[in-house]
């Protein structure tokens, strides 16, 4: 396998009132191309942050980050924006799609910013729809469907134009326990039978277990690396034992 | 801290849109002091304009024949007993030019003689530089300032009088009249002149149009019956009052229309401060649900808001009167030098100035009720609510709009001042509908429209134009009272061109209808007919030269007397060229009935003042003179200027000069023959004319003529309203600011996903240009509504019914989604520049 993705370390420090605060302090890792990475912590331990600076939303303070071969951590916003624009996905905790496109438009999103004809993506469109399951839902607002299938929208959204990696941020902190699984069975699905990298960030447990490695964060540096390896029953037990080894 | 500390700080937490927010009140107060201080110095000034036409005299005894008094009748005045001072005023028409040179200008002018004497003993005329004639100087002139300031001539220029006697010196500018008094006659186009120096240039005397009677003291009623006793030619009597009614009647409905266009700013500011309060309202939601959770009860929270109402209308209100006083110098300095409107200068009436205030502040007050309303109904739950609320439904939201639109129109009228006439009641019962009507429809409508309008935009700039149509439809009641506001703006400006344009096609079908062949000859002054028949006919190129005599006779209409000017007029060319427009009985039997004599033509206008109908008869008799019953031969729409508003009535000529003995004429129609050019006939026309002291006239000419002095009004009109259209911008810009902090974590979203600073950006202002493209297209539909509902109300004065100035009509379209495309680079900038992780992170 090859890394699609590289950071190299990453310190991230932001200014409060007249002193310095460090949310990243040296964060290098590695993620290989069908990776299905979690990035773990508690509140506060900069995994938010480290994911940020990962997806070229935000820009380290030092440290260098290579995505599929290019170095964002310095580029401009308007080239990081298109470099997300090729290379990204995200899915949030909070859904948010448009609230008055079609469950359809909302997929094809990616491909209208980038001022791609629709008609053209439209088989990738439906296709997507038939892998969240929503293909009867299409021409629905999102306010006509339930928390969790706006979360498979959203995940069909980011999955639209076969990016280089998936950014999940605490894609289940807004779903109940079934709907939530619904959607880590889906995003697994999709690295398992597509190939798809995926970096995930939870502060749940049972979420980072459907990983094939986990980065444990706490104050703004990796405490540890959990090899779990693909398994399609992505049962936590030894995750657990790991992490309550380092006393988590 | 007391609440009133919170209403402020809240206020203050956004300074910018405070200040945008009570920008949007100041411009609405400005307008509305602007327009009524300029309506107070209009007022002032037609007072003024005949007090100082009269200066000290009590009387003028106005000659009713266009011949003029008599030497002898003038005598008779003068030795009147109890005459104090008697003043000539001799009155002719003039063609003027500044002396021969690449600059030369040509001017027709209203010209009087007067002797500098007997005016400087009745204390007139006003002069605004230069010195009043004196014998000393007896090719000295006076004009009116205004006028020279137009035409760029001034003290010491000297001016030839068009076909004087070879050996007349040119005259020369030695004073400027103040633009009331004589200054105010015909618009400002006059020349006075010493009666000695006028007569003496031309071969015939100007006619005695006037002399003008002080009385001894006390001796005014004897004067009169002096006058009415030994007076044998026919005479009217007029005082002060009688000119102050003329020269209010050339200036009627300035004052309504300004007032409306006032209100209409007003009512657009009004709306921006409902939409600054429901914003801060929006913003703060949760700030309110924390007070109501702390024990704020819902009566607190809207006094909150209703004091966060006051705060902005009294700043608001106080800056206006500033700018107001600035608009207010601005229009009266503009039409005096355009001559638009006759004004005085500037003063600060001390009503004007209470009523805009509390205007501005009530109209402010009213506005922010119904977000006032809102925010009481704020749960405490709201605090840890993480989405916002429901807004209550569109019928709900617009109830409460129409209401304040409504408060805000009747606000107005109960506290403008009750002396302006009924122009402003019919204005508002006009502006309650149209603002009703537009804030419905604006909602409603802005769905299925901005689809329509967002289609081209959707097809060319893709998920902006896509997202910015989208956008239209989250809050449909606050975008649509933000392009309502615009709107009613826009069709303000609409509704002035429409009526502009109406009214030319009027005076353009008028002026053809009463001018057979399209030609006329304008003489100085009424001369005899048969002298230059001959004459007139020999201009090159004529197939016929009509004359049309005119003189003056008193109508009896069931009891009451009235006088009237009729037009002697040759049926057969008229029947002809086409000429009339007959409302009212058979065209040929019209002319056939003329011409076996004995019959008039009435003026639609005078038809329906007077019931007259085809077949009656009416009296009227020549003071001092023949009586004579005509029977009515048909109405026509319009006729040649008469004395009073409604046209003169037409009898043939051959009546004219065998029942009446009226053997002058001013006007002379000219019918070209076939086959000549109308560019070389109008050479020939103007040539001859010249020879004759006279004016070459065009119904082309005469169109523009009377156009020229519409459009300067109405252009004035048209700067009003585009204040309006200001304010509309300013809504846009508070309504969209307040859409993309809503959606601040959504744009977040569509960035996090690629979207560009740039994208974001052509998102908003696509957003805001369908959302002006709208304003524009409804203004439209408004506008000419309005018109063609101002046209039906008065067909008389808009017969060539509802002319759409179509140009006009793409300008406006244009106008609103450029002016709302620019409102929308502020809140476009706000969307992309937002923070984008912390947007991300709302609510969570």
């Amino acid at each position: 396998m090859t890394a699609i993705l590289e950071a190299r370390d990453l310190v991230k420090r932001y200014p409060v009132g007249d002193t310095q605060v460090d949310a990243l302090r040296g964060v290098s890792l590695t993620v290989e191309s069908g990776e299905f990475l979690a990035i773990m912590g508690a509140s506060g331990s900069g995994k938010s942050t480290l994911l940020h600076m990962l997806g070229g939303l935000d820009r380290p303070t030092s440290g260098e980050i290579v995505i599929d071969g290019v170095d964002i951590s310095r580029l401009d916003d308007e080239h990081a924006t298109l470099t997300r624009r090729e290379k990204t996905g995200f899915v949030f905790q909070f859904f948010n799609l448009i609230p008055l496109l079609t469950v359809r438009e909302n997929v094809a999103l990616p491909f209208l910013i980038g001022g791609e004809p629709l008609g053209e993506h439209a088989g990738r469109v439906d296709e997507l729809l038939e892998l969240v399951g929503l293909t009867l839902k299409a021409e629905h607002r999102p306010n006509q469907l339930s928390a969790g299938e706006q979360q498979r929208v959203a995940v069909a959204r980011a999955l639209a134009h076969d990016p280089a990696l998936l950014f999940a941020d605490e894609p289940t902190g807004n779903l109940d326990y079934t709907t939530g699984g619904e959607i880590l069975d889906l995003l697994w699905k999709s690295c398992a039978e597509l190939s798809q990298t995926i970096v995930l960030v939870t502060h749940d447990a049972r979420a980072a277990a459907y990983a094939d490695r986990v980065l444990v964060v706490r104050d703004g540096q990796v405490l540890d690396e959990i090899a779990l390896g693909r398994r399609p029953e992505h049962h936590p037990g030894a995750l657990l034992e790991r992490l309550a080894a380092l006393g988590l | 801290m007391r609440l009133s500390a919170f209403a402020w700080r809240s206020l203050s937490a956004r300074p910018g849109r405070t200040l945008l927010t009570a920008l949007g009140v100041a411009l609405g107060v400005a307008l509305v002091t602007g327009t009524l201080l300029t309506a107070d110095a209009a007022t002032r000034a037609l007072s003024r304009a005949a007090t100082d036409l009269y200066g000290e005299a009590d009387l003028r005894v106005r000659a009713f024949n266009s011949g003029g008094l008599s030497e002898e009748a003038f005598v008779q005045i003068r030795t009147l007993p109890g005459v104090a001072i008697a003043a000539p005023v001799t009155e002719r028409r003039l063609t003027i030019s500044t002396l021969p040179g690449p600059d030369e200008q040509v001017f027709t002018l209203l010209t009087l003689g007067v002797d500098p004497a007997s005016e400087a003993a009745l204390g007139r005329p006003q002069m605004a530089a230069g010195s009043p004639l004196d014998t000393d100087h007896p090719h000295g002139a006076l004009v009116s300032s205004s006028w020279a300031a137009e035409h760029g001539l001034g003290i010491g220029d000297e001016l030839l009088l068009t076909g004087s006697a070879p050996d007349v010196p040119p005259i020369r500018i030695q004073g400027l009249l103040t633009d009331t008094g004589f200054g105010a006659l015909s618009g400002g186009s006059v020349l006075v002149l010493a009666r000695e120096t006028l007569d003496t240039a031309f071969a015939l005397p100007a006619p005695l149009a006037a002399v003008d009677v002080n009385a001894q003291d006390g001796r005014e009623g004897e004067v009169e019956a002096g006058l009415e006793r030994v007076l044998t030619e026919p005479f009217v009597l007029e005082t002060v009052a009688d000119a102050t009614a003329a020269f209010e009647r050339a200036q009627a409905g300035f004052s309504g229309i300004a007032f409306l266009l006032g209100l209409i700013a007003l009512v657009a500011g009004g709306f921006l401060v409902a939409n600054t309060l429901v914003m801060t309202l929006a913003e703060r939601t949760r700030e309110v649900g924390l007070l109501r959770a702390a024990g704020a009860t819902g009566r607190q929270v809207r006094g909150l808001v209703l004091r966060q109402g006051v705060a902005l209308g009294v700043i608001g209100a106080s800056l206006g009167l500033v700018l107001g006083i600035g608009i207010g110098a601005i229009l009266v300095r503009v039409l005096a030098v355009s001559r638009a409107a006759m004004v005085d200068a500037l003063s600060l009436s001390p009503g004007v100035i209470v009523f805009a205030f509390v205007l501005g502040l009530v109209v402010t007050i009213l506005a922010a009720w119904f977000p006032a309303a809102e925010a009481a109904r704020v749960s405490p739950l709201e605090a840890v609510r993480p989405t916002s609320r429901s807004r209550g439904t569109l019928v709900s939201r617009l109830r409460l709009i129409v209401v304040l639109e409504l408060g805000i129109v009747i606000a107005g009228l109960v506290l403008y001042p009750a002396d302006r006439g009924e122009g402003p009641v019919i204005s508002a019962i006009l502006a309650v509908g149209l603002l009703v009507g537009l804030t419905a429809a604006a909602a409603f409508l802005l769905a299925p429209l901005g689809r329509l309008v967002g289609a081209p935009f959707e097809r060319f700039f893709g998920a902006q134009g896509l997202l910015g149509r989208a956008n239209l439809g989250r809050d449909r009641a606050r975008t649509g009272l933000s392009v309502a506001a615009l709107t009613i703006a826009l069709a303000a400006v609409v509704t002035v061109g429409a009526t502009a344009a109406s009214a030319r096609g009027t005076a353009e079908r008028w002026v053809e209808s009463i001018l057979p062949g399209g030609h006329a000859i304008r003489l100085a002054n009424p001369s005899p007919i048969d002298a230059l028949q001959e004459t007139i006919e020999a201009t090159s190129g004529t197939l016929y030269a009509s004359p049309i005599a005119d003189f003056g006779v008193v109508a009896s209409l069931d009891g009451v007397e009235k006088e009237m000017g009729v037009a002697g007029i040759d049926p057969t060319v008229w029947q002809d060229a086409g000429s009339l427009i007959v409302v009212s009985g058979e065209r040929s039997s019209m002319f056939d009935r003329l011409r076996a004599g004995g019959a008039v033509v009435l003026p639609d206008a005078f038809a329906q003042a007077s019931g007259l109908a085809v077949g009656d008869t009416l009296d009227v008799a020549v003071p001092g003179g023949v009586e004579a019953t005509l029977e009515v031969a048909g109405v026509v729409a319009y006729s040649l200027p008469g004395r009073t508003g409604e046209g003169a009535l037409l009898v043939s000529l051959e009546d004219a000069r065998t029942i009446f003995g009226a053997d002058l004429a001013t006007l002379w129609a000219m019918v070209p023959q076939p086959m000549v050019s109308d560019a070389v006939y109008t050479e020939e026309v103007a040539l001859k004319a010249n020879q004759l002291a006279g004016e070459g006239l065009t119904a082309a000419g005469l169109a523009d003529q009377l156009n020229g002095s519409l459009d300067r009004l109405l252009g004035l009109f048209d700067l009003l309203a585009l204040v309006s259209v200001v304010i509309g911008a300013i809504g846009i810009v508070n309504t969209l600011t307040l859409g993309v902090t809503e959606r601040a974590r959504e744009i977040a979203v569509l960035r996090a996903h690629g979207m560009t600073v740039g994208q974001v950006q052509g998102m908003v202002v696509t957003e805001a240009a369908i959302m002006g493209t709208v304003g524009g297209l409804l203004a439209v539909t408004a506008g000419l509504a309005v018109t063609w509902l101002l046209v039906s109300l008065a067909p008389r004065d808009f017969a060539a019914g509802l002319v759409i100035p179509w140009p006009l009509v793409g300008a406006i379209i244009l106008l609103g989604l450029g002016v709302a495309a620019a409102a929308g680079i502020y809140p476009a900038r706000r969307a992309s520049t937002g923070p984008l992780l912390a947007n991300l992170k709302q609510f969570e």
